[in-house]
């Protein structure tokens, strides 16, 4: 009976439903919706793995020690921490921190919960292993004062601290929550968790006592949409204000990005990004054709950078002169000289140098899925033709693609790297350290000890000014040895609806905090 | 009639059975390391070795089954490799939306797809025929993401008359009975969550439907063609019955036989074809659930969802012989 009451009363009332609608609208003014592929895969940062959508969630839910300071993203500005000093050595971090912060279930934030949450992240999250297990000891000096000492110097551990797993927890909700916590983050966060629904949505709402002052939203609400063109008619017809490139070659392709620009009810945002694509070879192999360093510069010198910017991307990505980005506070302006230019003349000139006849060479060219990887591939494929390399190109699915790349099954496949922390170390180490060579992410470098040992000392010196002058000298090493062809660099792209107002994006990791974002 | 189905439940076993073997290598088949894709880029051999021996992925292959059967039989499918969740919660916690959107399609189907077909079959070569057929010919050969797309780009953000995708309106909270958001919406007397409901529902039902009602259109006009030339017609006709009547009750009844086949076959189908619907439409449903498992390599959603899929094919098609035996006296008959 209730069901048909329900029903009478739903066909009576449909056109007041339609008021309703109306009314909700001041609401909606308040609330942020933000489009994301996916679910979070996690929401807290003991187990979180770098994961884009449930890395953002973190870092508005919760707060850490420090951060980029927007909008370059240059230095590093205090958040729970007021001030901070590293010793002569490198190893030990002292901090100062804030006084009268509380998380949002009440408890008040100290230095005990520092420790509590540093040493947590240490013990559950595998994903920081390599970093977090430079930590010695992490001590309570007072309650606004806290002492981080490494076992070694490591410079970069200020960036690792930003970072969504380095985020600060409520140790009251944890031992109320369990292993729980995840559905139930607290931190001290501008917004509050409020609930999710797989596959859904995930809401948060403003934490009204946030200690930088309370956000002038209301509500966010990320909304799962997988499709990609779903996403896009979503932004335009308003019902989500945010679509996130999230620096993924696949998201959005160029001709969309055109269409959305010329759309008066949304805005592009665009920024330099550190994500760096290349055509990389396998620097380990001891035969094949690019055994020989001039047949890889001669595949450098093949491919047309500019055309291929300009051709694929219509200007969505920018050039790389080596193996750091030309926004990375490390980078070396005389990379600018040194990088290979488009000579197919020369490309020829250089393989027969090397005694490489290029009609003996049958490649294949391995890629990840997607429309634009395949754009990409082509477009290197018909660069390779031109100086007389037959390429056959395999598209192939992430997983498959990094078992090829960690048994070394391959002479040249597409790749990139999107770094998570802004630190030159998280493009150079694990990408040419050789005895990184069979881990997943690398150009598969051979035993080399003055490369490798520069590498190290670069990643160690903690004088700010010393370790650039290192990574100069690394940048230029490395490109002498020719690893791989640096191919370009996707811009940083959000979409939003026009009355949006108030985003920075953020380019290491390209994750956006909401808390001076506003609806006009 | 009951131990006909007790006979087919029975046989159910050792279908489910050759399934389940057939999947769950089938999966492993699949090139590509589940830890590799779970730990992303960046990820390091040592830690990708130490998530294998975590999920057993280190463990021979017949182990990983013998393991996984054995879970089964207690009613464990295994933990989610992403998100750590059993499997069994998260397919409960899909398949109302899935059943939801797919009853209506079928519905919707039926209503629009017996009556073309017999309305196209009482005046064949008509105005109307001749429209209908050209419209199911469409129907039939317009890819799915195709009409998706149009319906979106039109109702949607053009008309801006309906939502371009989700279950429901973000800004509505909407209370959790059953999983099936209308029913939910009525019995908690929350009519903007009942309407909210219904609006997300019509673009992606009309995606679904359009399949099967052109294939339905087609296949009843055929039938009915082939029926009405049948001599038992000739003799209703000629002991003067109303027109009606021969139409409904001696053509359409001798024709709908093997539309069930068909409305039970691609009912099933459909469950297939959810997974690229309600991927496009943001629908909540265990389609797209699969979907993102086969992406991530989520080993145990994978076999679990597909195990669902057969396990709702096999029971419609013991639906259909049922329904065979209700309408047919002869089948019903054979039975015994």
């Amino acid at each position: 009976m209730k069901v048909w009451k329900g029903f009478l009363a739903a066909m009576v009332a449909l056109p007041l439903v339609a008021g309703n609608a109306m009314a909700q609208s001041a609401e909606q003014l308040k609330t942020l919706v933000v489009a994301v592929p996916s679910d979070p895969v996690s929401l807290e940062p003991g187990t979180n793995k770098a994961e884009p959508v449930g890395s953002e969630i973190i870092l508005n839910v919760f707060d850490t020690l420090v951060a980029w300071t927007a909008p370059d993203f240059k230095d590093l500005e205090g958040r729970l921490a007021t001030g901070w000093t590293v010793s002569a050595d490198g190893k030990q971090f002292d901090f100062k921190l804030r006084d009268g912060v509380k998380f949002q279930d009440g408890t008040p934030f100290d230095a005990a919960a520092v420790k509590f949450s540093l040493e947590r992240t240490k013990a559950t999250n595998s994903y920081v292993k390599a970093t977090f297990d430079l930590i010695k000891d992490i001590s309570v000096v007072s309650p606004s004062e806290v002492k981080i000492t490494l076992t070694a110097a490591y410079p970069a551990f200020l960036s690792i601290l930003a970072q969504p797993q380095s985020a600060i927890v409520s140790p009251t909700a944890v031992e109320k929550y369990g292993d729980k916590f995840a559905a139930n983050p607290v931190g001290t966060g501008p917004f509050v968790f409020k609930s999710a629904q797989a596959d859904t949505n995930v809401v948060l709402e403003a934490n009204p006592d946030y200690f930088r002052g309370a956000p002038k939203l209301s509500k966010i609400i990320y909304r799962v949409i997988p499709d990609a063109s779903t996403r896009r008619l979503e932004l335009e017809s308003g019902g989500v204000d945010i679509v996130q490139q999230q620096g993924q070659l696949s998201a959005i392709a160029a001709e969309d990005i055109e269409a959305l620009k010329g759309n008066k009810d949304v805005k592009v945002l665009e920024t330099s990004s550190q994500i760096i694509r290349q055509l990389e070879f396998n620097n380990n192999k001891k035969d094949g054709p690019f055994a020989n360093v001039k047949a890889r510069e001669a595949i450098a010198h093949a491919i047309d950078y500019d055309g291929l910017l300009q051709g694929v991307f219509g200007g969505t990505a920018e050039r790389v002169y080596g193996p750091l980005t030309s926004n990375s506070w490390a980078f070396n302006p005389k990379m600018k000289e040194l990088a290979p230019a488009y000579d197919p003349e020369l490309a020829k000139k250089l393989l027969v140098e090397a005694g490489v006849d290029p009609s003996s060479i049958n490649l294949k060219l391995y890629s990840f899925q997607g429309p634009l990887w395949g754009a990409v591939a082509t477009f290197v494929q018909a660069n390779l033709a031109d100086i007389g390399i037959n390429a056959t190109i395999e598209q192939t699915e992430f997983p498959a693609l990094r078992a090829l790349q960690t048994s070394g099954q391959f002479d040249v496949a597409l790749d990139g790297r999107q770094p998570w922390y802004n630190d030159p170390d998280a493009h150079i180490t694990i990408g040419y350290l050789s005895s990184l060579a069979d881990t997943a992410m690398t150009f598969r470098m051979p035993g080399d000890k003055d490369l490798d040992d520069l590498i190290v000392k670069a990643q160690q010196t903690s004088d700010m000014e010393a370790r650039k002058k290192l990574y100069f000298e690394v940048q230029e090493e490395i490109a002498k040895r020719v690893p791989g062809a640096y191919l370009f660099s996707p811009k940083l792209i959000v979409f939003t609806r026009a009355n949006v107002e108030g985003l920075v994006v953020n380019s290491a990791p390209p994750l956006n905090e909401y808390w001076s974002v506003y609806k006009k | 009639m009951a131990s006909f189905i007790i006979r087919r439940l029975i046989a159910l076993i050792p279908v489910m059975c050759i399934v389940l073997v057939i999947v769950f290598s089938l999966v492993r088949l699949i090139p590509g390391d589940p830890a590799v894709t779970l730990l992303g880029p960046g990820a390091t051999q040592a830690q990708i070795d130490a998530l294998r021996a975590q999920l057993d992925l280190d463990q021979p292959v017949v182990f990983q089954f013998l393991h996984y059967v054995g879970g089964l039989l207690q009613g464990d499918f295994g933990l989610s490799l992403k998100t750590g969740l059993p499997v069994a919660q998260e397919i409960v916690l899909r398949l109302p939306a899935t059943i939801e959107l797919s009853v209506f399609a079928v519905m919707v189907a039926v209503i629009f797809g017996i009556p073309i077909g017999v309305l196209s079959a009482i005046r064949p070569n008509s105005l109307f025929d001749h429209i209908t057929r050209v419209v199911s010919l469409v129907g039939v050969s317009m890819p799915a993401f195709l009409l998706a797309l149009i319906l979106q780009l039109v109702f949607g953000t053009y008309l801006g008359w309906l939502p371009v995708s989700g279950r429901m309106s973000s800004f509505i909270t909407a209370e959790h009975i059953t999983g099936f958001a209308i029913l939910d919406g009525l019995l908690s007397g929350d009519l903007a969550a009942t309407w909210s409901a219904v609006q997300h529902l019509i673009l992606p039902t009309a995606v679904l439907a359009a399949f099967l009602a052109a294939t339905l259109g087609r296949f009843v006009r055929n039938t009915m063609l082939d029926v009405m030339g049948e001599d038992f017609i000739r003799t209703a006709r000629a002991k003067g019955l109303r027109r009606a009547d021969v139409v409904l009750n001696h053509g359409l009844r001798n024709s709908l036989l093997p539309a069930i086949t068909v409305i039970g076959l691609k009912f099933a189908e459909m469950l297939g074809g959810a997974i690229l619907t309600e991927t496009i439409f943001a629908w909540p449903g265990i389609g797209r659930y699969m979907f993102e498992a086969i992406k991530n390599r989520d080993y145990p959603v994978i076999q679990g969802t597909t195990l669902v899929f057969a396990l709702l094919f096999v029971i419609t098609s013991i639906i259909v012989d049922v329904l065979y035996g209700v309408l047919d006296p002869r089948v019903r008959k054979k039975m015994k």
